[in-house]
């Protein structure tokens, strides 16, 4: 019988592969994993593949996808095999992540107070002051704490040579950290035995971390500060989640039209009255939180939601005016946005970006189209972007107009061969496919990230898009002790 | 807890209810006619458009449909989503207003109802032809098997209250309109009273009316094989113990009503309070003979009138935006009555945001 592992390429001179090492054999920590799963026939992988899915069907996890017809809801495809990172490497990736996140907390905290960053010309002050997100009415603004990125899930890939880099930083409103959870427990409903032959360490208490962490940051002490979350409401594509959470950490679930402000404090509107609100984990953009001060079209909002919040009588999280620091043209400043405010070298490399408001690097943009990878700067979700090795030149035409008539707007990365892992392509073989891992870092009095995050899977054969709005997928992610 | 969430309970439930009584009807309906089938033709109208008239609106049915037979007549009640009424539009409605509010209700319960939302989109109108009496068994077990989860896997605090007041609002609403039109139908004079009892056809329909409450034989134990109008009308109207009665549903509200407020007997603190406790007193201190002298209709007509101002308050005190504040209502402050009669409570679809 052709065991599960037997058909299996990895073309190690072309991509880093997270299972099969140079030599072609397995690495230490996945000896377990693929052994066990060789022993799997076909009706076995069925069977629990189905145990799976009722699970996620059941749970009513699903996602919406915009643009091709309205409000498609899909099970987010799951990938069975998970994928192990060595307590060694992980140590990296929480090292570095730290290093960055606190930086860029640094990087915020002081463009919006004294902006030395930008007198010191580290970086050209129009990029910052002019970017689509930076929110000139809240500078003089200090966020309790002192802390403006709260919960944060950076995208990390690895090189062909394994190296882990940042692709980008989401200090917005990132998603997926559900998935992170909920994945986990689908797999040890599926695959039971396997997790007593691994020491996985748990991401389950990511619920309570985060609620703490919100606590933490109530505007003023109290035994129990109210926390809510706010949801753009049922048909926004992450709903599930925001229900998720709110459920997971205890709290209540709120659209902007179960708030309400008087008096610039904010409350809840209950059947016994109005109930006063200490913290609100927002996953609506800031363009749609208050249509008195931003979009006045807004419906998801609360009207004097920001005056509140500059008066220092609610918290965000995260706080308004994230955005500028996860724009991709700001992205690369971070190695010299950390240099500046720890004095320490990057842990976690970026990888190699050309701005196209930079004369030099647009030249080389538009000379080399067809091996980069083109990104709008504040479009996130995969939207928006050119991969030039997959595009006609038509495309690539079309592109370059918009890159000239915008340059600011636009950077260009190469064409970075994520590493590659094997999943499911259909119901019973697998292939390697691309992945990228999103961990997610809390962060209120201290700093702290779960062992692990999101690792997502490129499933349409040989795309490099793992975005679930573009066909891809996700696998449980174990950090293991070994 | 937020008006918007204790609104969605309120509605979940009563949609609900509304698609289980939908199906009560029907599957007696169909019995019912297998009873009579020597007698009748299956397809008369007459055994179809009570139906219209009891569950939804005949004007609008007869926009839709040419003929008040079996199959239109199942259609329209079943499967129609321009009929907010009819099963599959109650049932989605009771899963919208479930998901806006997943986090707070349980988990068994979402599965309970968006199980027999996916059952309700695979099943065809050929397949519920053929086998009608398993169809509706179906819905009628899901709806029981949804309020034992309900009941044993969610708080009793006042969540689970809202659900009730959805549930037994419905209840009662469905009963009095059943009640109404049956009478109406079967009942054209009082002076014929002794005739008709004897009339094999309407003893049977009488029969069903029990059945569909699942009152047969509840009402049997009390009343022997006595079934007679005055006695159907005094259990299913008046009847303390039997849960699908008007008086107990009403009674059931109301308990659910005053744990939320906190009012009590002589002692209400807010208007919905005041309504349904005078409701509740109404049907503790009247008596069948009471109900045919004042005419079977305008006694029942007065009941729904009373369970839509009922839905008003409700809405006005604990969902509506713009008073979300708990006081005693000042009572000599009574809301103009703002007309009804023949429309069904319907959750407002505009307090919905559509939003991308």
């Amino acid at each position: 019988m052709t065991r599960l592992f037997d058909l299996y390429e990895s073309e190690p001179e072309r991509f880093f592969d997270e299972v099969i090492a140079r030599n072609g054999s397995p690495k230490p920590h996945y000896e377990i994993m693929m052994r066990r799963f060789n022993l799997f026939s076909t009706a076995d992988i069925r069977a629990r593949r189905e145990m799976a899915n009722i699970f996620f069907r059941n749970q009513g996890i699903t996602f919406t996808v915009y643009g091709v017809e309205a409000g498609i809801e899909r099970i987010f495809p799951f990938d069975l095999i998970p994928r192990i990172i060595p307590a060694p490497e992980w140590d990296i990736i929480e090292r570095g992540l730290t290093q960055r996140i606190t930086a860029l907390n640094e990087f915020l905290s002081d463009i919006y107070m004294e902006q030395k960053i930008l007198r010191d010309k580290v970086i050209p002050a129009d990029l910052v002051l002019g970017s689509k997100h930076f929110r000139r009415e809240f500078v003089g603004i200090r966020p309790p704490l002192g802390v403006y990125i709260h919960i944060t899930g950076s995208d990390i890939i690895r090189d062909i040579e394994g190296r882990y880099m940042v692709l980008e930083d989401n200090l917005r409103t990132p998603s997926g950290v559900s998935y992170m959870l909920q994945n986990r427990n689908a797999m040890k409903r599926a695959f039971p035995v396997l997790f007593d032959r691994y020491t996985v360490r748990p991401v389950e208490n990511y619920p309570q971390i985060l609620l703490r962490t919100l606590q933490e940051i109530s505007p003023t002490p109290k035994a129990d500060p109210k926390v809510v979350v706010l949801t753009p409401g049922v048909y926004n594509s992450a709903y599930f989640e925001h229900s998720f959470l709110a459920q997971q950490m205890g709290v209540q679930l709120t659209e902007g039209r179960d708030l309400v402000v008087n008096n610039n404090k904010v409350y809840t509107r209950t059947t016994r009255g109005l109930q006063r609100v200490d913290v609100i984990y927002r996953r609506v953009d800031d363009d749609f939180l208050d249509p008195l001060v931003f979009r006045p079209d807004s419906m998801l909002g609360v009207a004097g939601l920001v005056n509140a919040y500059r008066k220092g009588n609610v918290t965000l999280a995260n706080a308004i005016g994230t955005g500028v620091a996860d724009d991709k043209v700001i992205y690369s400043f971070v190695p010299d946005i950390i240099r500046y405010y720890l004095g320490e070298e990057p842990i976690l490399d970026n990888v190699e970006t050309w701005l196209a408001s930079n004369p030099k690097h647009l030249k080389h943009i538009l000379e080399n189209l067809e091996t980069l990878v083109v990104k709008a700067a504040n479009e996130s979700g995969g939207y928006g972007m050119l991969v030039g090795p997959e595009s006609t030149l038509e495309e690539r035409e079309q592109f370059a107009e918009k890159i000239v008539a915008n340059p600011r707007n636009y950077i260009a990365q190469p064409t970075i061969s994520l590493s590659r892992h094997p999943s499911f392509y259909n119901d019973t073989e697998i292939a390697p496919c691309h992945i990228d891992l999103r961990p997610y870092v809390l962060y209120g009095k201290s700093l702290s990230i779960v062992p692990g995050g999101l690792t997502r899977v490129a499933l349409k054969r040989g795309s490099l898009v793992v975005n679930s709005s573009q066909g891809g997928g996700s696998k449980d992610t174990w950090v293991i002790d070994i | 807890m937020l008006s918007r969430v204790a609104e969605s309970l309120f509605w979940m439930s009563r949609y609900f209810e509304r698609a289980e009584n939908t199906a009560r009807f029907l599957d007696v309906n169909f019995n019912l006619l297998l009873d009579l089938n020597s007698i009748t033709s299956v397809d008369h109208p007459n055994y179809w458009k009570p139906l219209i008239m009891v569950m939804s609106d005949p004007e609008h049915f007869t926009t839709l449909y040419q003929e008040y037979d079996a199959h239109s007549v199942t259609d329209y009640l079943v499967f129609n989503r321009q009929n907010s009424n009819s099963i599959v539009s109650s049932i989605s409605m009771a899963r919208e207003n479930a998901r806006s509010i997943i986090e707070s209700i349980s988990s068994e319960m979402w599965e309970q109802l968006n199980n027999l939302y996916h059952v309700l989109h695979s099943v065809t109108p050929q397949q519920v032809h053929n086998d009608p009496y398993s169809f509706y068994k179906e819905i009628k077990n899901a709806s029981l098997l949804f309020q034992g989860i309900t009941d044993n896997t969610f708080s009793h605090h006042e969540g689970w209250d809202f659900v009730q007041i959805g549930k037994y609002l419905e209840r009662a609403d469905n009963a009095a309109r059943l009640v109404d039109v049956k009478y109406h139908m079967l009942m054209p004079g009082q002076q014929h009273h002794a005739d008709l009892v004897r009339n094999s056809v309407d003893l049977i329909q009488w029969m069903a009316v029990l059945k569909s409450c699942s009152a047969l034989e509840a009402f049997r134990k009390v009343y022997l094989s006595k079934i007679d109008p005055d006695n159907i009308l005094r259990f299913l109207i008046l009847d303390r113990g039997f849960p699908r009665s008007i008086a107990f549903s009403i009674c059931a509200a109301q308990e659910a009503l005053w744990k939320i407020s906190g009012s009590s007997v002589h002692r209400y603190v807010n208007n919905v309070d005041r309504l349904i406790g005078k409701m509740e007193a109404g049907l503790t201190y009247t008596t069948v003979e009471d109900i045919l002298l004042q005419g079977v209709h305008e006694y029942l007509e007065e009941i729904e009138h009373g369970l839509a101002k009922v839905g008003e308050q409700l809405h006005l005190l604990y969902f509506a935006y713009h008073t979300p504040k708990i006081e005693p209502t000042d009572i000599s402050e009574s809301l103009p009555f703002t007309g009804l009669a023949g429309g069904r409570a319907n959750w407002s679809q505009s307090q919905q945001q559509q939003q991308q």
